[in-house]
C-alpha cells in the first residue's frame, strides 16, 4: 500500500512561500495530476515528496511512514525529470541498471530486470547506445525504464512530456496511461497543460501561488470549479466572466448591470444565500463559451457587438463586446454572423456559475 | 564569413574606402613580414638559451675559458654527463623529484576532488563561510608560511610513531604534504563540479546512490579533463619548487633536482660543464612530454591564471 | 452529503485514524530534524576532512603562528619571548629591509611593464597573423617548462663574463672587454629582470592571446565597417573589453613578482652589496642564516598582509567590473 499523505506542507524560500499549507491524501494506485501555471509550487511539492528539498514545516507520509527526515535515497520512489537526467557517460543499459546495481543486486537479476523493462518500453535495441545518440522520445523511454525497474512505491513525474513534439507527446501520453494501468503504482504527475491533466488524471489538484485551489476529478474541476482561478484556468478558451450585482427578489435572482438585467428563477440557479449576503451582492457571472448561444428571438439575453470571428472549421469562435467585457462564444461553424452585428447571448442557467471576489456560490445540485 | 579571424580579411584584399587595391595588399604583406620577423626573434630568444647549453655541456669546463672563445668545441665529449651520473647524486635527485611531484599531485587531486564535491553539491551548515575561509588563503605567499611550516614539520618529525622516518624533515611525506594544500585546486574542482547539471545528482540520489557512489561513478568520469589539467598544473608547480625543498629536505638522501642542481654551483669553484649537462638532462624529458601533450599544458597554465 | 458549504473539497478527511496517528509533537519534530541535519554534517565532514585537516595543519596554523611569532623573538632554536611591537617597529628602521623592499618594488614595476607590454604586443601580432599560431604558442611557452632556478642557471651561462654568449657577441662585434653582468649594480638587477622576462613572456603571451581571441568577432567587424584601422580597433574595442582581464592579470603578476627568490639566490645571492636582494631572499636569510627570526616573521607577515590586500583588491575589482558593465 503506497498511499501518500501531505499534511499542512509549507516550503519557504526566504520569506516567499512556494508551497503554502497544502494538504493532500492520495490513495494507493491513484494517478494524481498536479496542475497549475508556472511558479505555482507544483514542482516544489514533487521535490519535497522526493526529498530533494526540505520542508519548512508540515509532514509527508508515504505508505504509513513519516518521510520528512529520510534521505531521498531511502524513500523508495522513482522520478522522471523534465530533461530526463540520464547519465551521459553510461550506456542505456547501465543507466537503467544503475539503481539496481546501487542496491547491490546480483548481476543476473539485474540483467533480467533490465531486459524485462526494456521489452516493456521497447528500448531493447539501443541498450548499448549512449544517451547522446538517442532522440528525445527514446531518451524519455529510457528515463521511464530507469524509474520502473526499481518497482518503487510512488512514481513522480515532473512535466516529462514538455520536451517532446506534439505528436510524440500524444503517443507517450497513451503509453504512460497504459503503463499505469498495467503497473498500478501510485503516480504524481506535474504539468501546466490542462489537456494532459484532463486526459491522464484520475484526480486533479489545481494549484496557484503555492495554495491548493481544488482537488477533484477532471469532471468536477471542469464543471464545478471551486473558485475563479480554477474556473478560468480550465478550459480553452477560458470561461467568460461578467461583473454585476445579484439581488435576492424573493423567488427570483436579479442580475443587474448598467445596460441590462437578467431575471432568473430560483429553481434554475441554486445559490448560497448567506454567503452572498456577506459579500454584499457584487458578483461575477461565469459561463463557458460552449454553454452560450445566440438568443432565440423570443427570450431576452445579454446584448453585445461582435468584434471578431475565428472560424476553425469545427466551430466558430466569436468575440463579443459586452460593455467593458470581451466574451467568447462558441457557435456552430456555419452560423451567419458578421463583425459589427448586434446580437444577444443567452445561456443555460444551470451551467452558469456565480463568483464573489473568489469563491463560487452555486451549490451542487 | 569567418568572423574568428579578424586578420584574414586583409588577405582577400577587400577594398573598403577607396584605397588603391594594390597598395592595400602590399602594405599588408610588409606588415605581415615584419610581424613574423619580430615573432621569430622572440622565439629565438625563448628557445635559444637552452640550445646554447649544448656547447658547454659537451666540452671540458676548462676549455670554456679559452681565449679566443669558441662556440663549437674542438673535441666534444660526454665526460660531463658521465660525471653527472657517476659522481653526483643526480639520479637520486631525479627520483626524489618524481616522488615528490607525483606524490603531491596524487594526494592533492584526491583531497581536492573530495572537498570540491562537498563544497559544490553537499548541503551543510557553514558551507559558505568555510569556503570563503579557505579561499582567503589562496594567495598566501610561500615565504610567509615557510618558517612556521618548517618548524611544524620538524616538531612532528620528533614525535614517536608518526615522526621520522614516516614524517618530518628529510622525509617524503614531510616534503609532500605541506605542498598539497593550495586552495586553488579546491576552487577549481568546485567550479567544475558545479557546472554539471543538477538533475544528474538528483536522479542519482533518487536512484538510491550514496554520495560516495555518486562521486565515483558519476562525477569523476565526467570531470576527467579538469582532473588532467589540475594534475599537470600541480605537477609542474611542484617539480619547479625550490624554496621549500631547500629548507625541508636539505639532507643528501632526499634532495630534489632544483636544490641539487643549485648545489652544483659552488661558492668558489663551479663545474660549468656538468652544470650545463645537468640542466639539459633535466629539461629533455619534460620537453618531450610537453610536445606530446601541448594542449593540456597550455590549458593547465591558463587554469592557474584564469580562475575567474 | 456532508455540509455542502465546504465548497473547496480537498480530499483531506477529518477524523481519520491514520491521519491522527501521524501527528508529531513539536519536540519530536525538532529532534528528528536535528538528527537529519547531524547526518548531513557527518557525511559532509567525511568528504572535507582530508583536505581540511591538511589545510589547517599546513596553511591555516602556520599563518596564524607566523603572525604570532612576529610579535616574538626567536622561537626557532631558542625559546621564544614576547616583544610586542618591537619587531614591527624595527621593520621601519632596518636599513636592509627598506633597501630590500625598494629593490623588490623596482623590480616589480620594471618587470611587469616590460613583460606586459611585450606580451600584449606579441599577442596581437599572433592574433592578426594567424599563420603558425600553434608553432609560436608552443615555442614561446618553452621557457615555462624550466623551473625558475634552472632558468636562472641557464642565464648564468649566457651572461657569464668569460664565456657567456652575450659577452661573446658583444666582444665579437663591439670589441673591448666583456661586461660583468652580475657583479655590478644596477646591471645585476637588469640581468635578473632579463631572466624573469625570459621566463614569464610565454605565459603572458598565451594569456593575452586567449584574451584577445575572446573579444567577440562581431565587435571588431562592426568597427572595421565603421572605418577603424587596426590600431584604432585595438585601442577602442579590444582594450575596453579586456580591461577587467588586464586588471586581474596585473594584480596576479604583482603578487607573484613580489615573491621573487630563486633567480636572486642563484645568480647573485642578493649581491652585489644588496643590490638585488628581494623581500623573500631577506626573509630566508634572516630566518635560516641569521636566526633573527622576529624581524623575519614581521617581514613575512608584512608580505602576507600586502598580498591579501591585493587579493581582496582583485575580488573587489572583479565585482565592480561586473556591476559596472552594461
Amino acid at each position: 500500500m503506497a498511499e501518500v499523505i501531505l499534511r499542512s506542507l509549507v516550503k519557504r524560500f526566504g520569506s516567499v512561500p512556494a508551497v503554502d499549507n497544502v494538504s493532500l491524501q492520495i490513495p494507493d494506485g491513484e494517478f494524481l495530476v498536479l496542475l497549475g501555471p508556472s511558479g505555482c509550487g507544483k514542482s516544489t511539492i514533487l521535490r519535497l515528496i522526493a526529498g530533494l528539498e526540505d520542508a519548512t514545516s508540515g509532514e509527508i507520509v508515504i505508505d504509513g511512514d513519516l518521510v520528512n527526515f529520510v534521505d531521498p535515497t531511502r524513500r523508495n520512489l522513482a522520478m522522471v525529470f523534465q530533461n530526463y537526467a540520464l547519465y551521459p557517460h553510461m550506456t542505456v543499459y547501465k543507466n537503467v541498471a544503475f539503481p539496481l546495481e546501487t542496491a547491490k543486486m546480483s548481476r543476473d537479476s539485474v540483467k533480467e530486470a533490465v531486459s524485462r523493462v526494456a521489452n516493456m518500453l521497447e528500448i531493447t535495441e539501443f541498450l548499448q547506445r549512449l544517451p547522446e545518440q538517442l532522440s528525445g522520445g527514446q531518451r524519455q523511454r529510457v528515463a521511464l525504464a530507469r524509474a520502473i525497474v526499481r518497482q518503487p512505491k510512488v512514481f513522480l513525474m515532473d512535466e516529462p512530456l514538455s520536451n517532446l513534439d506534439a505528436k510524440l507527446r500524444l503517443q507517450t501520453r497513451i503509453e504512460l496511461m497504459s503503463l499505469h494501468e498495467r503497473l498500478g503504482i501510485t503516480t504524481l504527475y506535474v504539468t501546466h497543460d490542462q489537456v494532459e491533466a484532463m486526459t491522464m488524471g484520475q484526480r486533479i489538484a489545481v494549484l496557484h501561488e503555492g495554495k491548493l485551489q481544488q482537488l477533484g476529478t477532471p469532471a468536477e474541476v471542469y464543471d464545478v470549479p471551486a473558485n475563479k482561478f480554477v474556473a478560468t484556468f480550465m478550459g480553452a478558451p477560458p470561461m467568460n466572466l461578467i461583473d454585476g450585482e445579484l439581488q435576492n427578489n424573493g423567488t427570483e435572482w436579479v442580475f443587474t448591470r448598467e445596460d441590462y438585467r437578467l431575471v432568473i428563477d430560483k429553481v434554475q440557479m441554486n445559490i448560497d444565500e448567506d454567503a452572498l449576503l456577506s459579500s454584499k451582492g457584487t458578483v461575477s457571472l461565469g459561463v463557458r463559451p460552449e454553454d452560450m448561444r445566440l438568443a432565440s428571438s423570443e427570450s431576452k439575453g445579454i446584448p453585445g457587438v461582435i468584434r471578431f470571428l475565428e472560424p476553425i472549421g469545427s466551430d466558430l469562435f466569436v468575440t463579443v463586446d459586452v460593455g467593458p467585457h470581451s466574451l467568447q462564444v462558441r457557435l456552430p461553424p456555419k452560423t451567419q454572423v458578421a463583425t459589427g452585428d448586434r446580437i444577444e447571448i443567452e445561456f443555460d442557467y444551470l451551467k452558469a456559475h456565480i463568483f464573489n471576489a473568489d469563491e463560487e456560490n452555486l451549490q451542487l445540485t | 564569413m569567418d568572423t574568428s579571424k579578424p586578420g584574414s580579411n586583409h588577405e582577400t584584399g577587400h577594398v573598403f574606402y577607396g584605397r588603391g587595391r594594390s597598395r592595400y595588399l602590399f602594405g599588408n604583406r610588409i606588415r605581415a613580414f615584419f610581424a613574423y620577423l619580430v615573432l621569430l626573434f622572440f622565439v629565438v630568444f625563448a628557445v635559444g638559451p637552452v640550445l646554447y647549453l649544448i656547447s658547454p655541456a659537451l666540452r671540458d669546463s676548462i676549455s670554456l675559458f679559452d681565449y679566443p672563445p669558441k662556440l663549437i668545441p674542438d673535441d666534444p665529449t660526454l665526460d660531463n654527463f658521465r660525471f653527472l651520473f657517476d659522481s653526483t647524486r643526480y639520479l637520486s635527485w631525479a627520483l626524489n623529484t618524481i616522488i615528490f611531484a607525483a606524490g603531491t599531485t596524487i594526494i592533492s587531486l584526491f583531497t581536492n576532488v573530495l572537498a570540491g564535491y562537498a563544497f559544490a553539491r553537499l548541503q551543510f551548515p557553514g558551507r559558505n563561510i568555510l569556503f570563503f575561509l579557505v579561499l582567503s588563503t589562496l594567495m598566501v605567499p610561500v615565504a610567509a608560511v615557510l618558517a612556521p611550516t618548517y618548524l611544524l614539520v620538524r616538531e612532528i618529525g620528533e614525535l614517536p610513531i608518526i615522526g621520522r622516518p614516516f614524517f618530518g624533515l628529510d622525509t617524503y611525506l614531510g616534503l609532500i604534504l605541506p605542498c598539497t594544500v593550495s586552495p586553488l585546486g579546491v576552487f577549481m574542482m568546485r567550479q567544475f563540479i558545479s557546472t554539471l547539471p543538477v538533475g544528474l545528482y538528483e536522479a542519482a540520489r533518487i536512484d538510491g546512490a550514496s554520495e560516495w557512489r555518486i562521486l565515483f561513478k558519476i562525477v569523476l568520469p565526467l570531470i576527467k579533463p579538469a582532473l588532467v589539467v589540475l594534475g599537470i598544473f600541480v605537477f609542474m608547480i611542484t617539480w619547479a619548487n625550490f624554496l621549500w625543498p631547500l629548507v625541508a629536505a636539505s639532507g643528501d638522501d632526499y634532495r630534489v633536482l632544483t636544490v641539487g642542481i643549485a648545489s652544483l654551483k659552488g661558492q668558489f669553484v663551479t663545474h660549468w660543464g656538468v652544470l650545463a649537462a645537468a640542466s639539459l638532462m633535466t629539461l629533455i624529458p619534460v620537453t618531450i612530454v610537453f610536445l606530446f601533450f601541448q594542449k593540456w599544458f597550455v590549458q593547465a597554465s591558463m587554469a592557474g591564471a584564469l580562475k575567474q | 452529503m456532508a455540509d455542502s458549504k465546504d465548497h473547496v473539497t480537498n480530499g483531506v478527511p477529518t477524523g481519520q485514524e491514520a491521519w491522527a496517528q501521524l501527528q508529531l509533537s513539536l519536540d519530536q519534530y525538532r529532534r528528528m530534524g536535528n538528527q537529519y541535519r547531524l547526518r548531513t554534517l557527518k557525511r559532509a565532514s567525511g568528504f572535507l576532512a582530508p583536505y581540511m585537516i591538511l589545510w589547517l595543519a599546513f596553511l591555516a596554523i602556520p599563518v596564524g603562528w607566523a603572525i604570532f611569532l612576529s610579535f616574538n623573538d626567536d622561537g626557532v632554536l631558542a625559546p621564544r619571548y614576547w616583544v610586542g611591537f618591537e619587531n614591527w617597529a624595527r621593520t621601519f628602521d632596518d636599513t636592509e629591509l627598506t633597501q630590500v623592499v625598494f629593490n623588490t618594488s623596482i623590480f616589480v614595476v620594471l618587470a611587469i611593464t616590460i613583460v606586459f607590454g611585450l606580451a600584449i604586443f606579441l599577442a596581437s601580432l599572433i592574433n592578426n597573423h594567424r599563420r603558425g599560431e600553434n608553432f609560436f604558442k608552443v615555442t614561446l611557452y618553452f621557457p615555462l617548462l624550466a623551473p625558475p632556478i634552472l632558468g636562472a642557471m641557464i642565464w648564468h651561462f649566457m651572461l657569464h663574463f668569460d664565456f657567456g654568449i652575450v659577452n661573446l657577441i658583444k666582444v665579437g662585434i663591439f670589441g673591448g672587454e666583456g661586461v660583468n653582468f652580475l657583479g655590478k649594480n644596477p646591471r645585476a638587477m637588469g640581468s635578473i629582470i632579463a631572466v624573469e622576462i625570459w621566463r614569464g613572456l610565454g605565459f603572458w603571451v598565451l594569456f593575452y592571446l586567449a584574451g584577445l581571441q575572446s573579444v567577440p568577432g562581431e565587435l571588431l567587424e562592426a568597427a572595421k565597417l565603421d572605418g577603424a584601422r587596426s590600431f584604432r580597433r585595438f585601442l577602442r574595442i579590444s582594450v575596453p573589453v579586456l580591461r577587467p582581464l588586464f586588471l586581474f592579470a596585473l594584480v596576479i603578476a604583482i603578487i607573484m613578482n613580489f615573491q621573487l627568490f630563486d633567480s636572486v639566490k642563484i645568480l647573485t645571492d642578493g649581491g652585489p652589496r644588496m643590490g638585488t636582494a628581494t623581500i623573500v631572499w631577506f626573509i630566508y636569510r634572516r630566518m635560516f642564516a641569521f636566526q633573527d627570526t622576529g624581524l623575519a616573521f614581521a617581514a613575512s607577515v608584512g608580505l602576507l598582509i600586502g598580498t591579501m590586500l591585493l587579493t581582496l583588491a582583485v575580488f573587489w575589482l572583479l565585482r565592480q567590473r561586473s556591476k559596472g558593465e552594461t
